[in-house]
């Protein structure tokens, strides 16, 4: 039980899901923030396997409900730093549902690392987003795309990676969910899916659309984007490699 | 083949890749090396066409891994013809119509990023790359339709249709996902094998399998192909760029029709949900055609209309003639998407000489006296009866044999006939100088359309379903008890046949335009004029869903 307890701090239930939220609101530090997002989900996949213990199907629901609050959540939260760790909450909650389906741990390791990169990235991305604008809060610096292309381009697709679109391995690794759920479950989770792509709309309107800000704004340089896009690249790359054709 | 094959979708992704890594040349230069990337794709279109005409032999090209496979049939190759010369034309048109746009290479890398995915889709041999593709034609719509990222009006409707395609998303993949734990493998001719080896397994609550995948494939093409109520996106894609509301025509929209002809083999088995199909195209065709009447902006009519034709489509599904589905949505593609075309040089002369042009087709509309002279009222509502119904048999008959003996045969006539007749009642109300030389002129056109149609579409079906034990399968499967039938046809016909004699009496007496409106047309015009009230209905439960999310914020805003 106190496993189980550990395992559902680090992949988070509601209300235990409180700590990690707060432990991202407090952490100012991007890279901070970035380090928390790709660990503390790991931490819980590894309590989980020493726990050695089948997970109880009441956690589905549990999971599932968790996974909708915040998703439902994600749809009004405009500060990007609270927005991924919504995210990553939502979808860690996730992993429950994945467990109580009888995957394996490197399944359940590779499920949280592929929702907890993108989360990851766009908490990195509040940094630059602080600096020219003192916040990274969507509808504040709208526009962006005129202004900084580059950083947006990067923001878009981080958006996209972290609300399951093909060809992430979040897609893949949501229809492989999908496989081991039953079908109440199943249902619930393709509801929960169709919100994140809702909300990660109104995340990418707040930021990159409207019109371009007068004056000039330096766009993430040319080593940096290509250290994002790289990132991504290769998150597409390994996910194809690893769980393409999951079902 | 299969090198052919594969290439179809990987020539316009490497133009993407290659104009989004060139993104600092002149930018002309760039759209003329995608228009160049996109000849080559119709050519190769064209010769795995003529490829498949040579061999006859559909072939399924794995990649190697779990997903990737491609599968080289009738439908894929037709279909692949029909994306990449649409794509072309678009592209062209783009080249000087988007010249003076923000965003000129991001339009064209998006453009060949949304063919490349299209062509993917439509030789998607496995599940997964089916889904892939079907996802990504959503998403990549998005951004195409709110190119102008300036406009609040293009991100709002954009942002309708990526919503309504995500609902479009999910049936599909829990339909994969059915089909997977039935039969454990995601090859599309594997599962249709496995499928018709056992058509009455059985899934979830004891349902069976068939018919509760065929329902999730028709859920995905009602919000993919703009049914009732999901049709609200479509009349507003009107505020994307125009090339890509002519480029929707290309497998976007009509995508609907192609998932359905894809799971034709499912569809053997699930009547019932064919019978829904059709019943669901019907009433998307009427609003469509009765919203577009009242529309006054040419692309916002045009979308109308395309929803007409897609509910259009849906019926021809729904009555089991699925190859008529595809030519409807190939034909319509072509001629639709140049018409978008010509309706953006249309809005874009008009907002540069608001005059009203002074040209010959205006005079003839607008200026012609009229010439009091028509048919009497009797012989053309005889004519209106009797000879449509007269040409669509005699030509069907002649080329199809038993097609007339297939239920859904006769309701694509009925629909043909009543079509045929409203042409020669619009000819009846025409005043003209010689009427009997109009109506015989008007007579032999038609007969000369549907005659070439009938030809067409019958070789066309042969092509698409080499097998006619499929085709006629599909026909038994959409058809219903024959006693019903007769009656229902029996019903209708006795009440189109009494509208036509009423319409031609009152038009013979003049017409009852004056005189004062009673309250009910008043109240039906309000509701046609607010489009039924649908979109008003979504807002509310937007509204609705945020503001429990925001209640939700401020509850738990301490986490």
């Amino acid at each position: 039980m106190t496993l189980l307890l550990i395992a559902g701090l680090f992949l988070p239930l509601f209300p235990l899901s409180i700590v990690l939220n707060v432990a991202v609101t407090r952490l100012r530090h991007p890279v901070a923030r970035f380090v928390l997002l790709l660990l503390w989900p790991q931490l819980g996949v590894m309590a989980l396997q020493a726990a050695g213990q089948d997970v109880p199907s009441a956690f589905v629901p549990w999971a599932l409900l968790s996974a909708g609050f915040y998703a439902l959540r994600l749809l009004t939260v405009r500060d990007l730093g609270l927005w991924a760790s919504f995210l990553a909450t939502s979808a860690l909650a996730l992993t429950w549902a994945l467990a109580n389906g009888g995957a394996s741990i490197t399944e359940l390791r590779f499920f949280a690392f592929w929702f907890s990169l993108p989360a990851a990235l766009l908490a990195l991305l509040t940094g630059p987003l602080s600096r020219r604008f003192g916040a990274a809060y969507a509808g504040l610096p709208g526009g962006l795309a005129g202004m900084l292309p580059r950083l947006s381009g990067v923001l878009v697709l981080a958006a996209l990676a972290g609300v399951a679109t093909p060809p992430f391995p979040t897609f893949f690794a949501m229809l492989g969910l999908l496989q081991r759920l039953g079908w109440s479950a199943a249902l619930g989770t393709v509801f929960i899916w169709l919100i994140w792509g809702w909300a990660a709309i109104r995340l990418v309107q707040g930021f990159v659309v409207g019109p371009a800000r007068q004056g000039s704004i330096d766009d993430i340089g040319r080593p940096s984007t290509l250290a994002y896009a790289s990132l991504l690249v290769a998150f597409v790359a390994a996910g194809l490699y690893l769980t393409g054709g999951s079902l | 083949m299969d090198k052919l094959t594969a290439l179809l979708p990987a020539i316009p992704l490497s133009s993407a890749i290659l104009i989004a890594l060139l993104a600092g040349r002149p930018q002309r230069s760039l759209a003329r090396l995608s228009v160049a990337f996109s000849v080559i794709t119709l050519l190769l279109a064209a010769a795995s066409l003529v490829l498949y005409l040579s061999e006859r032999d559909a072939q399924w090209i794995s990649s190697g891994l779990p997903w990737g496979s491609l599968y080289h049939d009738p439908l894929s190759s037709i279909m692949s013809l029909a994306v990449a010369g649409i794509s072309l034309v678009v592209h062209v048109y783009s080249v000087r119509y988007m010249a003076e746009e923000r965003g000129y290479v991001r339009f064209f890398v998006l453009l060949d990023l949304m063919t490349a995915t299209i062509l993917l889709m439509v030789a998607a041999g496995d599940l997964i790359t089916l889904l892939v593709a079907w996802h990504l034609v959503g998403v990549l719509l998005y951004f195409l339709l709110g190119h102008d990222l300036q406009r609040p009006t293009a991100q709002r409707y954009a942002f309708w249709t990526f919503f309504t395609y995500r609902l479009g998303d999910l049936p599909l993949a829990l339909a994969a996902v059915l089909l997977y734990q039935a039969f454990g493998t995601v090859s599309l001719p594997a599962l249709f094998e496995h499928l018709a080896a056992a058509p009455d397994t059985q899934t979830i609550f004891g349902l069976p399998l068939a018919a509760t995948v065929g329902l999730l494939v028709a859920l995905a093409a009602f919000a993919r192909s703009a049914q009732f109520p999901l049709h609200t996106w479509l009349p507003y894609t009107m505020e994307g760029p125009t090339p890509v509301s002519a480029l929707m025509h290309a497998g976007i929209v009509n995508a609907g029709g192609f998932i359905i002809t894809r799971f034709a083999p499912v569809f053997v088995y699930a009547g019932e949900v064919l019978h829904l199909v059709f019943a669901v195209g019907l009433v998307t065709a009427i609003l469509g055609s009765v919203l577009m009447l009242t529309q006054n902006d040419i692309k916002k009519s045009l979308g109308y209309s395309t929803m007409g034709q897609m509910g259009f489509m849906f019926v021809e599904c729904g009555v089991g003639a699925f190859s008529l589905a595809i030519y409807h949505l190939i034909a319509h593609g072509l001629f639709k998407g140049t018409l978008f075309l010509g309706a953006g040089g249309v809005i874009g002369n008009a907002r540069n000489h608001d005059g009203v042009p002074q040209d010959d087709v205006y005079t003839f509309v607008v200026e012609r006296k009229p010439v009091a002279s028509r048919l009497p009222w009797v012989v053309a509502a005889a004519i209106t009866v009797v000879v449509p119904f007269v040409i669509l048999g005699l030509s069907h008959w002649l080329v199809g044999g038993d097609f007339v003996g297939q239920q859904g045969g006769i309701i694509l006539l009925f629909f043909g006939w009543v079509t045929g007749a409203q042409l020669l009642f619009a000819t009846y109300r025409l005043h003209a100088e010689s009427p009997w030389r109009l109506m015989g002129m008007i007579i032999l056109s038609l007969t000369i359309v549907v005659a070439g149609y009938t030809l067409i579409e019958h070789a066309f079906s042969q092509f698409l379903f080499p097998d006619q034990n499929l085709s006629e399968r599909i026909y038994a499967a959409a058809s219903i008890p024959w006693a019903t039938f007769d009656v229902l046809v029996a019903i209708l016909t006795a009440a189109i046949v009494l509208g036509w004699l009423a319409t031609y009496y009152a038009a013979a007496r003049g017409g009852t335009r004056d005189g004062d409106v009673s309250p009910l047309k008043l109240a039906f015009y309000s509701l046609i004029s607010r489009e039924l009230y649908v979109a008003d209905v979504y807002a509310r439960l937007t509204e609705s869903v945020l503001a429990l999310s925001k209640r939700l914020n401020v509850w738990t805003r301490w986490v």
